[in-house]
């Protein structure tokens, strides 16, 4: 057995212990556990990670259908491999303690969720693990419906969610099973290695058309516009630790088979040469554009949103597109930035879905609306969402900041300013809307019945802190993950990015956030000696206030947190058009009718009127055709 | 060898002599339907083996064909005939107080169905096939209702065309060549029947027969009958009965009509048949018109799947069949209790667990989902469409894909609606045991398909091999050379 | 060079600026003051409004929050004058960069919008959504214009560039490389600023409205102190970008000066511009002159 076999073994054990423990306290501790131990495994192989060329095979092997199915870890499975067990053993852990009492005792399976929850890992490292294009269809096929599956455990909101992403995933794997189909007509074989040779001689349509194909089959999966209508509310109706997980990684498989097979196979360089019609735009533009609009317009939904799990999944459909772009630019420093998003996000997007799981585990609801001043209630909630918020943002020093620069530096080095001011909207539109997400939540007033709430159990903030702690850290020391990223870019094929321990040395201009980050800390130490050389200051009551010269007690709502940006509002409130509704409402409805025609034809009512004029028109045919 | 004559025989034997022994004992006519059944499953079981080699011919008399008749038995036919058997077996109808008619009926089916996919000649093969029809009009017409009986006319008026129409193909096809026997036409067909005449003949019998096969566009009977029919009789026509006419016209295909311009018009009508159906069952807001339109629809996929020349072709076809012929079944036993509207379904998922969870199973299976069978069976339909660099068989195959999108959605429409957190306001009953076994039995057999995967495949393409042999065919039968 | 001289420039950088940064408060006032007919403020009049704030005896603060909030916003713009070179100080601008500083200048921004969120009152907050609001407005054209810079000039690195444009003389400026940009670049300047008249999120004239509400004693000081930087860092970086820099003292100071004075002079004269306004006004001018700019320059 190699240590890919223990690994998945492990994971499919953690799918099956807690059908067995069921909704017993020890289920949550037992997971995490086992968690760890795939952890472990997966630190096995480490070498991966750090530049091993040689693939962890599976001994594994099947042969259906004279069709060869295998598994390997490379690097990229390594990297993305990590990421998932990362997520899967903090979520389980967050969901160990206190939330799984108050969860267990609302009349909901824990035993559901936990299997849920390891189903979706194990799934995802099959997936990864695909070494040819069949097994990787397979490994797509389980890893939708494993979601589907911790879709569908919250409300009836997110059953009907769930039930959309049901729809457009597997229209999608529809998609990608005829692009694998028409690969293997030409090839004769599902082998990557296959379908790389067969490319150059393949001809600019057929290119296209696998494409295409595969764009929007995978690219269903990382909510890509136009297919991304199914995405936030799905999450963020998925319970706590669940949404967590998902908003972490789930939607990034659709981006690991992207990179596997429009990368790793066909090659960007293939897809520069694809023509669009009628433009100067070439097929990877094409993508990066959708990419671009992709960070655009789901920001821009997210800082409309009232409800804080809405608006972090809506920020992650936005974040996937940072993660596209940067691959798109298929250069080192693009690429890497890409990549390296991938774990940026997981880590600051699973602290601030654990923060606003904590803040919903004390106070009952996420609604914008209704919260309110919880700083001084539970500050490490707090200081998680915070650093949380400043990653989404892509802010220094968090590690959000690196990637994106990754990718701002390749944008303007390949000279695409629009696709860079494109991005650029996208992290302004962030910024505003995370500051409404923290001062919604905990600064401004604080409400009357929230007034003795605690802090967070410590189940929670474990593994809040501990990612928080990574984000910072990976920050401020990003060539931690940048090796395992030039693993990965060697793995992939794409140019491998030279890095050191603080980021990336260029000649005309490059980045070192160990300074960078120093000389912020050290800012704010004089930042601090300068505000405490000032006379002290009085600390007055949280709820010790006035407005326009009258004073405000504590019943009196006065948050300001409706409509948060009115002045923006005003301006670019109408260009909210729900467009994208529309189109799928008119997909919907050309459909229904089109149905509705075809049960008409059902419901004749002389049938034998279509026996005849078969046999007439097919008669007519045979009989003409000599 | 002669005792696979006894699948035919012993159950029409029994159906006729039923009545005489209700008079004896009710009891022993209750029970001596099942273990007839039962006893001819054991017959065919065991004479499985013997078919892996090579198929048998049995004459019957000892007469050689021409003159006699002659049973074919190749793996195929005897698959068939036990899927037949045992369908009919499982979804057993025979309740209440029509027991005894039901009963007959439903032996009479049996026996005539193995007898359809072991006969060996035109004739047999339409006197079987008419004896069907009236068996299936009086099983579907047995719930008694006004909208029953209509439906059964309805579906009576299209199956006696058919039925003609099929019976002036056979004329044409005896009128070519002087002989009914399909090894003595098989020999004949490169000859005598590789014209116009012969083509007419075979879109005469592919309307004929597909009106049972759900062929498009003569199967428009079928959402009424299975909606009104009882859900186990409708189980038993889906999943069983049209299989057996599909069975029928590739047999014809296969030995007699090898023309490329046969199989377009069949892929143009499954064509028809996919698209029809997935979009019909998309807005059907009834739990049997549902199953009665996707039913269509993988028909649809099935009269592809055939459509394409050679081994490939019945490979991929048997494959989908076979599939369909354990899940469709299935899905009608769950139907049983939760016909009627959709919106009843509502929270269902609490009382009955089990069946939700099969549900899903199926369902899955039914798309297409690896690693379960019907995956596998769309793959290799797709693959040898497209293998074809035909712009058709593509159309057909994008056709299937988008039809595999529209079914997941209204499949999961309903089984998302399962657990809904709501109840409806008058839940449907909860499955009887026997329904419920039946159904998880079809159920744990898909299941254990997905880990037998490997081995399936080789019997089935084997069995293909068999079936799309013309050669093989002629010789077994080595009927005498015409006069 | 060493690391002691590093570290020592790194001390220095935050020094001078915050020392020209003093000179240009006292400047814009006195533009104001002589547009409006006025003497204006004395020469030390900053240093006293400091010492003034930050001895104040009334010092209302409204938790941790509040506080760390005034320290980010003064903190994060000490870190970004290490990141913009000026005559003999390079400090960290090979380790950062143009796009680094452009978003390490969104810390204060963001440090002073939680200081005043935790103050809860209503009025604050609405300050800080027009602030960012108006940040969304200006950061557009501003962002076109680094990039077009740093596209044209090949670096990010802010040393280079001046190193560029210094080899050629005027004739290599930014100002002459690619006029549009530097336009765009212009009109975007009073906003970056926050300075009239697109200062309508700090609201200084009315005191019930605007960030500043709960700001009292050296929370207001800190602010302050704040503005000085920012001032100073818009000059620098303008005169970084487009005006060559500067190799002595001598002739960066009256530029970076110049680059402050000149759009206030004239836009002290607009009436200010309501939010909504602010974007309408950056998302279009600018936007569109940069645009063009970029396409002239990348051609």
């Amino acid at each position: 057995m190699t240590p890919l076999d223990q690994l998945l073994l492990l994971s499919a054990l953690t799918v099956v212990v807690p059908l067995f423990t069921g909704n017993r306290r020890i289920t949550g501790p037992l997971a995490t556990l086992l968690y760890t131990g795939q952890g472990l495994l997966l630190l096995r192989m480490a070498g991966l990670g750090y530049g091993s060329e040689t693939p962890v095979s599976s001994a594994v092997s099947l042969q259906v259908l004279g069709l060869e199915l295998h598994w390997r870890f490379d690097a990229l499975s390594w990297f993305f491999a990590l990421i998932t067990i990362g997520a899967g053993l903090l979520s389980s852990w967050f969901a160990s303690g206190e939330w799984a009492q108050r969860y267990r005792d609302s009349g909901s399976s824990l035993r559901l969720f936990h299997a849920a929850l390891a189903l979706n890992v194990f799934t995802m490292l099959v997936l990864l693990a695909s070494g040819e294009l069949l097994s990787l269809f397979i490994g797509w096929e389980l890893v939708s419906w494993a979601s589907f599956l911790m879709m569908s455990l919250g409300s009836n909101t997110a059953l009907r969610y769930a039930m959309r992403y049901v729809t457009y995933a597997f229209a999608g794997a529809m998609a990608v099973l005829m692009g694998l189909v028409l690969v293997y007509t030409r090839t004769g074989s599902f082998e990557f290695q296959a379908f790389r040779d067969a490319v150059p001689s393949m001809d600019a349509d057929t290119v296209w058309l696998l494409f295409g194909l595969f764009a929007a089959g995978f690219g269903v999966k990382m909510a890509l516009l136009p297919f991304h209508l199914w995405q936030a509310k799905a999450y963020a109706e998925t319970p706590g630790p669940g949404a967590a997980f998902l908003g972490a990684i789930s939607s990034r498989m659709g981006l690991f088979a992207m990179i596997v097979v429009l990368v790793q196979i066909i090659g960007v360089a293939r897809l520069v040469e694809l023509p669009v019609p009628f433009t100067f735009l070439s097929g990877r533009d094409l993508l990066a554009w959708v990419a671009v609009f992709t960070i655009i317009f789901p920001t821009f939904t997210a800082l409309r949103q009232h409800d804080a799990r809405r608006l972090l999944a809506w920020h992650g459909i936005g974040q996937g597109g940072y993660m596209l772009l940067g691959i798109l630019i298929a250069d080192d420093l693009g690429s890497a930035g890409g990549l390296m998003h991938v774990f940026n996000h997981a880590t600051y997007q699973a602290v601030l879905f654990m923060s606003v799981t904590a803040v919903i585990h004390r106070t009952g609801t996420s609604d914008l609306n209704k919260l309110g001043g919880l700083v001084a209630r539970m500050p490490l909630s707090f200081l998680a969402m915070l650093i949380g918020i400043i990653g989404l943002a892509g802010l220094p020093p968090m590690n959000g900041f690196v990637s994106k620069w990754l990718v701002y530096r390749a944008l303007i080095l390949e000279g695409s300013p629009l696709l860079f001011l494109g991005a650029v909207i996208g992290t302004l539109g962030t910024i505003l809307s995370v500051y409404k997400l923290i001062h919604n939540t905990f600064l401004g007033q604080l409400r009357l019945e929230h007034v003795d709430i605690e802090e967070a159990p410590s189940s929670m903030l474990w593994p809040m802190m501990i990612l928080s702690t990574v984000v910072f850290v990976t920050g401020y020391f990003p060539g931690l993950v940048l090796d395992w990223i030039a693993s990965v870019q060697a793995a992939v094929g794409l140019p491998v990015l030279a890095h050191h321990l603080g980021g990336v040395h260029i000649d005309k201009g490059g980045l070192d956030m160990i300074w960078v980050v120093s000389v912020l800390l050290a800012g704010f130490g004089v930042g601090a000696l300068v505000f405490l050389s000032g006379n002290r200051s009085k600390r007055v009551h949280q709820l010790d206030n006035y407005a326009g010269g009258h004073f405000l007690t504590a019943d009196t709502r006065y948050q300001y947190s409706d409509n948060f940006y009115p002045g923006l509002m005003h301006l670019i409130g109408p260009w909210y058009r729900k467009s994208f509704r529309w189109l799928e409402g008119g997909f919907v409805s050309t459909v229904d009718t089109v149905s509705q025609l075809m049960q008409g034809l059902y419901r004749h009512t002389h049938p034998a009127f279509y026996l005849l004029a078969v046999v007439v028109f097919a008669l007519s045919w045979v009989m003409g055709g000599d | 060898m002669n005792e696979l004559v006894l699948m035919v025989a012993l159950p029409l034997l029994t159906a006729f002599l039923l009545p005489v022994i209700d008079r004896l004992s009710s009891l022993a006519a209750r029970w001596i339907g099942p273990l007839v059944l039962l006893l001819t499953a054991i017959i065919g079981l065991s004479a499985w083996s013997q078919t892996g080699s090579g198929a048998i011919t049995i004459e019957l008399g000892n007469f050689r064909p021409p003159l006699g008749i002659d049973l074919y038995v190749d793996q195929l036919a005897l698959l068939f005939a036990l899927a037949v058997t045992l369908g009919t077996l499982l979804l057993w109808p025979a309740e209440g107080e029509q027991r005894l008619r039901q009963s007959t009926l439903a032996l009479l089916l049996a026996g005539s169905g193995s007898g359809l996919a072991l006969s060996g000649d035109l004739f047999n093969i339409y006197v079987l096939y008419e004896l069907i029809a009236v068996v299936s009009y009086g099983l579907a017409a047995s719930r008694g209702t006004a909208a029953g009986q209509a439906a059964t006319l309805r579906y009576l008026i299209v199956s006696a065309f058919g039925a003609a129409l099929a019976l002036a193909g056979i004329a044409l096809v005896y009128q070519a060549t002087g002989t009914l026997n399909l090894a003595q036409l098989a020999q004949l067909a490169p000859t005598q029947l590789n014209n116009g005449q012969g083509l007419a003949a075979f879109v005469l019998m592919l309307v004929g027969f597909g009106v049972k096969a759900e062929l498009f566009p003569v199967n428009t009977w079928v959402p009424e009958v299975y909606a009104t029919a009882p859900a186990r009789v409708a189980g038993l026509l889906a999943g069983v009965v049209s299989k057996l006419a599909l069975l029928i016209i590739v047999r014809l295909l296969i030995l007699l009509f090898p023309q490329p311009e046969a199989l377009t018009v069949m892929l143009v009508l499954g064509i028809l048949g996919v698209l029809t159906g997935e979009l019909a069952a998309w807005r059907a807001r009834d739990f049997n018109r549902m199953l009665a339109f996707s039913s269509i629809g993988q028909l649809g996929i099935m009269f592809i799947a055939f459509s394409i020349p050679g081994k490939a072709g019945v490979f991929a076809g048997l494959a989908v069949a076979l599939h369909h012929l354990v899940v469709k079944p299935a899905l009608f036993l769950l139907a049983q209790r939760w016909g009627g509207s959709l919106e009843h379904l509502a929270g269902v998922a609490k009382g009955s667990p089990l069946a939700a969870a099969l549900f899903i199973l199926l369902a899955l299976s039914l798309i297409g989902v690896p690693p379960l069978p019907g995956f596998w069976a769309k793959l290799l339909v797709m693959i040898h469409l497209l293998e074809q660099q035909s712009s058709l068989y593509a159309l057909g195959a994008w056709i299937i894909m988008a039809g595999a999108a529209l079914e997941a959605n209204y499949l999961f429409r309903v089984a998302s609606s399962f657990y809904r957190r709501e109840a409806a306001a008058t839940p449907p009953a909860a499955h009887r045991t026997g329904d419920l076994a039946g159904a998880s039995l079809l159920g744990a057999a898909l299941a254990a398909a997905v880990f037998l995967i490997v081995p399936l495949a080789d019997r089935i393409e084997a069995m293909a091999g068999q079936a799309a042999d013309r050669d093989h065919y002629i010789q077994t039968v080595n009927p005498e050379p015409l006069p | 060079m060493n690391l002691s001289e590093l570290l020592i420039e790194l001390l220095l950088m935050p020094l001078v600026a915050f020392v020209i940064g003093l000179g240009m408060v006292l400047m814009m006032r006195k533009i104001a003051a002589r547009l409006g007919r006025r003497i204006g403020p004395p020469l030390l009049q900053p240093i006293y409004d400091i010492i003034k704030l930050y001895g104040k005896r009334t010092q209302i603060s409204h938790g941790l929050i509040h506080e760390i909030g005034i320290i980010m916003a003064v903190g994060g713009y000490v870190a970004a004058e290490t990141l913009l070179p000026v005559p003999g100080m390079n400090g960290l601008a090979d380790k950062g960069g143009v796009i680094t500083l452009a978003y390490v200048m969104m810390i204060p921004s963001l440090g002073m919008a939680l200081g005043v969120g935790q103050c809860a009152n209503p009025n604050g907050s609405i300050g800080i959504s027009r602030a960012l609001t108006a940040m969304l407005a200006y950061d557009i054209p501003f962002i076109l214009v680094i990039f077009g810079a740093a596209y044209v000039y090949g670096t990010t690195n802010l040393a280079d560039i001046i190193a560029i444009q210094q080899q050629q003389g005027v004739s290599g400026w930014g100002l002459m490389q690619m006029p549009l940009l530097a336009l765009a670049g212009m009109l975007a300047l009073p906003a970056v600023m926050g300075k009239q008249p697109f200062e309508i999120y700090i609201a200084p004239a009315e005191i019930a409205t605007g960030p500043m509400v709960e700001m009292s004693g050296k929370f207001m000081g800190g602010l302050f102190v704040m503005q000085c930087f920012q001032l100073y860092t818009a000059g620098v970086l303008y005169t970084t970008l487009f005006l060559g820099g500067g190799a002595y003292w001598i002739t960066f100071l009256p530029k970076i000066y110049a680059v402050v004075a000149i759009p206030m002079a004239a836009a002290m004269l607009f009436p200010r511009y309501r939010t909504e306004d602010v974007i309408r006004l950056m998302w279009k001018w600018p936007v569109l002159v940069g645009l063009m700019g970029l396409a002239v320059a990348m051609k």
